[in-house]
């Protein structure tokens, strides 16, 4: 898909029907030009090191992703089966573009890449991540990051 | 909920309905796959052209919402007519009891091995490694749960879990060896092979069933809804 016609029942209904949380607000932060932004990934793919346990089922946590880890030693730990994984196999940047947002700083688009990035299991109840939002948030400020791409699945 | 905090946020959007509810302050609609936000792998001016669409909405001043839609397809998403499996097996046969489905996957993964091998120095990488246990291990720990058996590993907390894993394990091997030669084929091209094709797959629609009809609870959540996709759920 994403086309919801191209996703199989009950799959599909259930992708568009999920609850999603309705914002009162709608903020809307202004920054500097791109070459001036220290850009950070956050997925929803429940990523982890080789090795790590893989997050629970509900986790509500929320887990940090290095820019030093290698690419080959990240692994996907979302529970759901959902996804396609067949692309994720080949390049880990179809679902986390680590080494497209390293190229795009070297060649001076964007300003720098974050020390480091963050995962959460994106099938949790928004409710329960309330504590891992607020723990990214704060990580994020202290790394002056500036630009967050938000990478669901 | 990071904008809220002072941060800018760009979205690569892979379902229409929940933007829609949501309103964030700036989204790529994109037409891929769930699990694949940037679209096509091992393409790199492709996931360049997605990524900056959504980080060039962070310069954009006119919110508090922006969405825009990616106009592609990536090029994988279309079956390729002249797509030949990397790895050829035999039909996958009719096991019954546990010692033939673990004989006959024994004998498929020695067929699978040389191949993923392939895969590995190709792209060097593998995602297989979340099962807690080596692919040697595998067929004789997933078929004790036809016997109804419960084992586990250190690596995780419960059987249920355990099996889980080692079905994602599974589907990586394969998934990742059926690849190994050429461009990359459809994901709809490489999950039917594997659910129609292998003993690997139809192993795991097995447990499937052998999982609804335990005792344990865990198990039978977990089996129901983790093991098999449900367009491949026999009827």
């Amino acid at each position: 898909m994403a086309r919801l016609e191209d996703i199989p029942e009950p799959t599909r209904t259930a992708v568009r029907e999920i609850p999603c949380p309705a914002f009162e607000t709608t903020p809307f932060v202004t920054g500097p030009r791109l070459s001036e932004r220290r850009v950070a990934i956050v997925s929803s793919a429940a990523l982890i090191h080789r090795g790590d346990k893989p997050f629970d089922f509900g986790s509500g946590e929320c887990r940090a992703v290095p820019s030093s880890w290698d690419t080959s030693d990240i692994l996907m730990s979302h529970v759901s089966i959902n996804h396609d994984r067949n692309g994720y196999r080949r390049d880990l940047n179809v679902l986390y573009p680590i080494d497209r947002l390293r190229e795009l700083a070297e060649e001076g688009v964007i300003g720098s890449v974050a020390d480091t990035h963050y995962t959460v299991m994106g099938s949790t109840d928004p409710a329960a991540m309330v504590d891992a939002a607020n723990s990214i948030a704060n990580a994020l400020h202290a790394d002056l990051v500036n630009a967050i791409v938000l990478c669901p699945v | 909920m990071l904008e809220e905090r002072g941060l800018p946020t760009t979205v690569l959007a892979l379902v229409l309905p929940q933007v829609e509810k949501t309103r964030p302050p700036r989204a790529v609609m994109t037409p891929f796959m769930l699990g694949r936000p940037l679209g096509e792998p091992n393409d790199p001016a492709f996931q360049r052209r997605v990524l900056m669409q959504a980080l060039g909405l962070l310069e954009r001043t006119n919110g508090p919402v922006i969405l825009e839609h990616f106009p592609d397809d990536n090029p994988s998403w279309f079956d390729r007519p002249d797509w030949v499996p990397a790895v050829t097996l035999p039909a996958p046969g009719n096991p019954v009891t546990s010692q033939e489905w673990q004989a006959a996957l024994q004998a498929e993964l020695a067929l699978v091995f040389p191949v993923w091998e392939r895969f590995k120095a190709r792209f060097g990488r593998t995602t297989v490694g979340l099962s807690g246990q080596p692919p040697e291990a595998w067929p004789g720990f997933a078929t004790a749960f036809l016997d109804g058996e419960l084992p586990t590993v250190p690596a995780h907390a419960t059987p249920a879990l355990a099996l889980r894993f080692l079905s994602d394990d599974l589907k990586a091997l394969y998934s990742e060896a059926v690849q190994a030669d050429g461009g990359p084929p459809s994901a709809r091209q490489i999950d039917g092979w594997f659910w129609r094709q292998t003993v690997a797959g139809q192993l795991l629609i097995a447990l499937r069933k052998t999982a609804m009809a335990s005792e344990n609870n865990a198990l039978k959540t977990v089996g129901g809804r983790f093991f098999v996709p449900a367009p491949f759920v026999p009827a």
